[in-house]
């Protein structure tokens, strides 16, 4: 006979409403919780605001990419048009002074480089894709895509405990609370 | 942040909310004051001043007046564009579009010396070939200005007058009817939604009226002054600019507001982030624009065009150019993408000002550069009309105190007007159907 050994997630609570997941939110965020997530079938505004998400750092890796794209357009046309292979069209200058000329590449890499940066610079930051989520385990957090409204809070959060926080999200208005448990995958 | 407080009709002032008319009529008085009597000198100094100072000041006018033209066809603009869009964030300070829009008739009126011949000798050339044809105007263009012969189903006088009293007239009674059915709104005790819809509607086909009026009194003022050049871009341009620097006008006169306790509970941080995104979208249009004017212009080369950029990019006028590039665009695009600036409206009418002061920069070299090539050259032997302006110059000396003449006089008008408007209703639209929806609004 074999066991198969599971690890806690932490807690998952349903709420009704995303009007009381707003304000359950922000109660989670004032007791002090770093490690824990909303989960709602659309998004909801100022969200970020009551969970006490401090700005994502994205928009600056987006700046830095924009203008890597910039540079890159500027150097490869400066280089070959002028410094390489210097080009005279229509009477133009072959110098600096060309730069107007080269303001629409410069545009076009600067957005596309801004772009990339957000798609994948997000993907990091949120750590996808990937394969599972331990929340999947929970047949009732199949609604969250739908019409259910949760909160989890996750066991590695320093302020976690299987009374307190169990305590905390019925307080709060939190139904259907369970503590989730992903398998590890180690037999024993 | 927005949701320290959820935004009830409890909070909204029932009887509207008032200016305190005492607070501004120092100021208002003052102003008048300094338009009227810039007013007065300045119809002396467009019309009996000696040549040397008339000539000069024809220009000076028109930079000042069509610099505030711009902002109040703005006003126009966001009016229709929030009504169009069915849009519900702005309603709480859309009483000040309305009011900024209804500046326009007023400022218009500015442009009424432009309509007299002693002063448009000085600015429209095209205007003193067509006064000066012997026989049939057009066979005399034919053999004499074979441009203006084909220009003349679009440049001709009775045409030109005809437009410009449209232009005047039309946006006027546009933004007139749609102030007026949003201050009716204040103190119907049944306000409903049918104002709201009736806004809509009419501001669908309105809407063309102020892309005209934008466009072609940007043709029929500014692109004649040398009737050779055209540019396809000139509406755009100056739409952009028109819609960025009265988004900062907006700013500026909500954040005073606010300073005066006005607007309260309904227009708040999330009002001036949005506000803030218009402008940085505007700045972002206005140098796409701009430099596609350029663009084509510089690439293509054809030398009907380019005549507007080398008179510009000669002496120092070079300068300001370049000074446009970094100063209307790079800097406040960089200080613009920062979420916290736009959200703080003290920081915000900072960069509002700065992008006015930009504006009139704009403005001074679309018009200013025009003069010492127009005025200047004893060839055009146009007459004693002419007579002791000198050579053709770069600029012509001394004339700049003409330009901040023009420019305090007709400013100090559109402060009397804008403050006259904001004094006469309730400071946002208290009985909309929207009111909530905007004051609650969160981005």
């Amino acid at each position: 006979m074999s066991t198969t050994r599971q690890r806690v997630y932490g807690y998952l609570a349903e709420f009704t409403s995303a009007s009381a997941l707003y304000k359950a939110a922000e109660k989670v965020r004032d007791a002090g919780f770093k490690q824990w997530d909303c989960y709602s079938p659309y998004p909801i505004h100022g969200l970020d605001t009551a969970m006490g998400i401090k700005r994502s750092i994205l928009p600056w890796f987006v700046f830095c990419g924009g203008m890597t794209g910039t540079a890159t357009a500027f150097t490869l046309a400066y280089a070959t048009q002028v410094v390489i292979f210097p080009t005279v069209v229509q009477g133009k200058p072959a110098n600096i002074f060309t730069i107007p000329a080269f303001f629409p590449i410069m545009f076009e890499l600067t957005v596309l480089f801004s772009g990339f940066t957000v798609l994948f610079g997000l993907l990091s930051l949120i750590r996808l894709p990937r394969l599972n989520h331990p929340l999947f385990a929970s047949s009732q957090f199949q609604r969250a895509t739908d019409d259910g409204f949760f909160i989890a809070i996750e066991a590695r959060d320093g302020n976690f405990s299987t009374t307190g926080t169990r305590e905390l999200l019925a307080a709060i208005g939190g139904s259907n609370i369970e503590l989730v448990a992903e398998e590890d995958g180690i037999k024993s | 942040m927005a949701h320290h407080h959820h935004v009830t009709s409890a909070d909204i002032a029932m009887a509207g909310d008032h200016l305190d008319a005492s607070k501004v009529s120092k100021v208002k008085s003052i102003a008048l004051g300094i338009a009227v009597i810039g007013t007065l000198a300045s119809i002396y100094l467009l019309f009996f001043a000696p040549v040397k100072i008339r000539a000069p000041f024809a220009y000076s006018w028109l930079f000042a007046f069509y610099f505030f033209l711009t902002l109040s066809i703005g006003g126009c603009f966001w009016t229709l564009l929030h009504n169009v869009s069915n849009s519900g964030w702005g309603t709480s300070v859309r009483r000040t579009f309305e009011n900024l829009g209804s500046t326009y008739p007023w400022m218009f009126l500015f442009g009424l010396p432009l309509l007299c011949p002693e002063v448009q000798q000085y600015l429209y050339e095209w205007m003193n070939i067509h006064r000066g044809a012997t026989g049939n105007v057009k066979d005399f263009l034919n053999h004499e200005a074979s441009l203006l012969y084909h220009k003349y189903w679009f440049m001709n006088l009775p045409f030109w007058y005809a437009r410009v009293i449209f232009w005047g007239v039309g946006l006027s009674v546009v933004i007139y009817g749609l102030r007026k059915l949003s201050t009716d709104q204040d103190t119907d005790p049944n306000p409903g939604t049918a104002r709201l819809f009736k806004a809509r509607f009419h501001s669908t086909y309105t809407l063309i009226i102020f892309a005209l009026t934008i466009t072609f009194t940007g043709f029929d003022f500014m692109m004649a002054l040398d009737y050779k050049w055209f540019s396809t871009m000139w509406g755009v341009y100056l739409f952009a600019g028109s819609a960025l620097n009265s988004m900062a006008v907006i700013i500026l006169v909500c954040t005073w507001l606010k300073g005066q306790g006005h607007l309260k509970h309904v227009t708040g941080a999330e009002h001036f982030h949005l506000m803030g995104k218009l402008m940085l979208a505007f700045t972002i249009f206005w140098a796409y624009v701009t430099f596609s004017q350029f663009f084509l212009i510089w690439y293509s080369n054809q030398p009907e065009e380019t005549s507007y950029f080398l008179i510009r990019n000669t002496g120092n006028w070079n300068t300001a150019m370049i000074t446009l590039v970094f100063g209307h665009f790079v800097v406040p695009f960089v200080v613009l993408l920062q979420a916290w600036l736009k959200k703080n409206p003290k920081a915000l009418s900072v960069v509002a000002v700065y992008t006015l002061c930009m504006h009139a920069l704009d403005h001074y070299l679309i018009t200013i550069p025009e003069r010492g090539i127009s005025l200047g050259g004893e060839h055009m032997s146009q007459g004693a009309a002419f007579a002791g302006l000198g050579p053709i110059q770069v600029s012509i000396p001394g004339a700049f105190w003409g330009d901040i003449f023009a420019f305090v006089t007709i400013g100090a008008a559109f402060l009397f007007f804008l403050l006259r408007a904001l004094g006469q209703h309730s400071l946002y639209p208290n009985r909309d159907p929207r009111i909530l929806e905007s004051a609650n609004v969160s981005n």
